[in-house]
C-alpha cells in the first residue's frame, strides 16, 4: 500500500447542539448539571484513501462536512470513530497568516508563522529568500505587517505555507486569494507540487479550479461519502445531482 | 513522561512564540523594556510607604546579613509574587485568546500557556537581577547564593506553568476563571508573608492557640499556602544569606512537580477538543 498518502477508515465526526450552554460557573450550578445538547454527526462512516501524488478534491454543497473532514485531516478535530493514517509530513493551509503578529514586521512573522507551522530555524532561514520572493513584498518586508494590504497579507500568509513543503498539503478554499497573476503562480506552485510527487488535498467550490487540477475527488452530501473517484466523473455526478434538483 | 518529551521538538515553536510575547508587548513605548520595571517599583514604593512607613512593620533584620531595609525585604518576597501573579493571568488566557490559532493550525497547544510563563519568567529574570545588585549595593553577600537562586526560580515558574495549565483549561469551558482568578491574587497576596513577615502570623498564632479546641493551629493552616514556602527560599536566599530549611525545599519541590504533573494531565486530556470548544 505505498501509494497511498492518506487513508480514512470509517471516520465518523459528531458535534454537541447545545440547547442550553453553560459558559458561566452560575449556569452550571444553577442547573446541576453540563448542560444540555444533541449530537450531530457531521461526517458518518467516511472511507476512502488518497492516492500518494495525486492532487485530491472534496466537493459538495455548504454543510456536507468538506470543511469538517480537512479538520479532521489537520489534526484540529479529532475523530469520534474511525482513523485516520497518513504517510509522510502533513501540513494544512486552512487558513492563512493565522498567528501573524500585527506589530511585528514581516520578517519577524515569517519566522514566527514558519516554525507554527512545524519548519525548523534553519529550514525557514534557507527558504527566506524564496518565501519572500514568492509573496511580492520584498519592499515591505521589515515593516509590521499591520500595515500590510489585505492582499499583501494573504500573499506572505501563503508563500510562508506553500514554502512548508510537506508530502501532503491540505488546503481549505485558500486558492481565492490575490490577484490573477498570485493565482497564476500558486497554480504553477501546486503542478511543481505535483510533479515532486506530493499529495494535495483540497477544498473548494470552484468546479472549474478542481477540474483543472484535481485528479481523483470525493463527493459529500450531508456528512456521507455520494462517491469517489476519478475527478471527472464525480465532478460530473455531483453537477449533474445539482441541476436535477434545480429541475 | 512522554509528554514531556514530544515538548522537545516543539521547543523552537515554543520560543518563537515567547519572543512573539515579549517583543510585542513593549512595541511602539518610549520606554521599551524599561516598563517591565516600573509596576514592581510602583508596588514598592506604595507598599514601603503604607506598610513600613506608616503601619511600621519591621521585618527582622537579616540574619546573618544585618541587612535592614524594609523595600529590599519586601522586594525579595514581592518579586517572585509578581512573576507567579503575571504568569497566572497571562496563561490562563493563553487558549481562549489564541482561539483563532487553535481552530486553523494543529500544533501542541501546551506551548501556548509556556510561552506566556516563559515571557513572564523572562521580565522577572531583569527584576531579579537588578534586586541582586541593589542587595549587593548595600552590603548583601548574595553572589554565592545566586546558583540556588536560579533553582528555586526554576521550581517556582514549573509550579506556575502547572497551575496555568489547569486554569488556561478551566477558562476555556467557564471564562468566569479569568475574573475569579484575578480575585483569588488579591486575597492570596495578603495570604502569603509578603507584605508582614511570617513572625507577626506565629505570634497570633500563638495567642490564640488551638483552633475550636483542636491542635490544629493557625499557623498550621497558613503553612498550608505552597507560597508562603517560596517566599521564605527567596528571602533567606537573598535577604538573610543563609541556607532554607531544608523541608521548605522538598516542599517547593513537591508542589512544582505535583503542580506540573496535574496540570499537564489534564491539559492533555482536553487538548484535543480545544478547538471545538473554543
Amino acid at each position: 500500500m505505498s501509494d497511498i498518502a492518506v487513508h480514512v477508515d470509517q471516520v465518523s465526526k459528531s458535534f454537541r447542539m447545545y440547547k442550553e450552554r453553560n459558559q458561566t460557573l452560575k449556569s452550571t450550578i444553577m442547573r446541576g448539571r453540563r448542560s444540555v445538547h444533541e449530537d450531530f454527526w457531521a461526517l458518518k462512516d467516511i472511507s476512502f484513501d488518497v492516492p500518494a501524488g495525486s492532487t485530491f478534491g472534496l466537493i459538495g454543497s455548504n454543510g456536507s462536512g468538506k470543511s469538517t473532514l480537512l479538520k479532521c485531516l489537520a489534526k484540529i478535530y479529532f475523530p469520534n470513530k474511525g482513523s485516520i493514517t497518513h504517510r509522510g509530513k502533513l501540513a494544512a493551509m486552512l487558513e492563512v497568516g493565522s498567528g501573524f503578529h500585527h506589530e511585528l514586521s514581516g520578517r519577524e512573522n515569517i519566522y514566527l508563522n514558519g516554525s507554527i507551522l512545524g519548519m525548523s530555524k534553519k529550514e525557514i532561514s534557507s527558504k527566506l529568500d524564496e518565501i519572500v520572493e514568492f509573496s511580492g513584498v520584498e519592499q515591505f518586508i521589515d515593516q509590521p505587517v499591520k500595515n500590510y494590504s489585505s492582499g499583501m497579507y494573504v500573499r506572505l500568509g501563503f508563500a510562508i505555507a506553500i514554502n512548508v513543503e510537506p508530502d501532503i498539503l491540505v488546503v481549505d478554499e485558500v486558492l481565492a486569494v490575490g490577484d490573477a497573476e498570485f493565482q497564476e503562480r500558486c497554480f504553477k506552485k501546486f503542478q511543481d507540487f505535483k510533479k515532486a510527487g506530493r499529495t494535495v488535498i483540497l477544498v473548494s467550490h470552484d468546479m472549474g479550479s478542481i477540474s483543472t487540477m484535481c485528479d481523483h475527488a470525493a463527493w459529500l452530501r450531508q456528512g456521507e461519502l455520494v462517491q469517489v473517484g476519478p475527478a471527472k466523473s464525480t465532478i460530473k455526478a455531483y453537477l449533474d445531482s445539482l441541476s436535477l434538483e434545480s429541475d | 513522561m512522554s509528554y514531556l518529551s514530544e515538548l522537545v521538538p516543539s521547543r523552537e515553536l515554543l520560543v518563537n512564540l515567547t519572543m512573539r510575547e515579549i517583543r510585542g508587548k513593549y512595541k511602539r513605548t518610549v520606554f521599551g523594556q524599561l516598563w517591565s520595571l516600573v509596576n514592581p517599583l510602583a508596588l514598592m514604593l506604595i507598599y514601603t510607604f503604607v506598610f513600613g512607613f506608616i503601619f511600621r512593620i519591621t521585618p527582622a533584620p537579616g540574619d546573618p546579613s544585618g541587612l535592614n531595609f524594609f523595600a529590599l525585604w519586601l522586594l525579595c518576597g514581592l518579586l517572585p509574587w509578581i512573576f507567579f501573579a503575571n504568569a497566572l493571568n497571562a496563561g490562563v488566557n493563553s487558549l481562549v485568546g489564541n482561539a483563532g490559532l487553535i481552530q486553523k493550525v494543529y500544533f501542541n497547544r501546551i506551548v501556548l500557556p509556556l510561552s506566556q510563563v516563559g515571557s513572564a519568567a523572562y521580565n522577572w529574570s531583569f527584576e531579579m537581577l537588578v534586586l541582586v545588585v541593589a542587595l549587593s549595593i548595600v552590603g548583601g553577600f548574595v553572589l554565592p547564593w545566586l546558583p540556588f537562586v536560579v533553582i528555586v526560580m526554576a521550581l517556582l515558574a514549573i509550579f506556575g506553568a502547572g497551575v496555568a495549565f489547569i486554569l488556561a483549561v478551566a477558562n476555556v469551558h467557564f471564562r468566569d476563571t479569568q475574573w475569579f482568578i484575578s480575585i483569588i491574587l488579591q486575597m492570596w497576596i495578603y495570604l502569603t508573608p509578603i507584605i508582614y513577615p511570617a513572625s507577626m502570623v506565629t505570634e497570633q498564632s500563638d495567642r490564640v492557640g488551638g483552633l475550636f479546641g483542636s491542635p490544629v493551629t493557625l499557623e498550621f493552616i497558613y503553612t498550608l499556602n505552597p507560597m508562603y514556602h517560596f517566599v521564605e527560599i527567596f528571602r533567606n536566599l537573598l535577604y538573610d544569606n543563609r541556607w532554607p530549611d531544608s523541608s521548605s525545599w522538598l516542599i517547593c519541590l513537591a508542589w512544582a512537580i505535583g503542580a506540573f504533573v496535574v496540570g499537564a494531565w489534564i491539559f492533555r486530556r482536553n487538548e484535543k477538543t480545544l478547538a471545538e470548544v473554543l
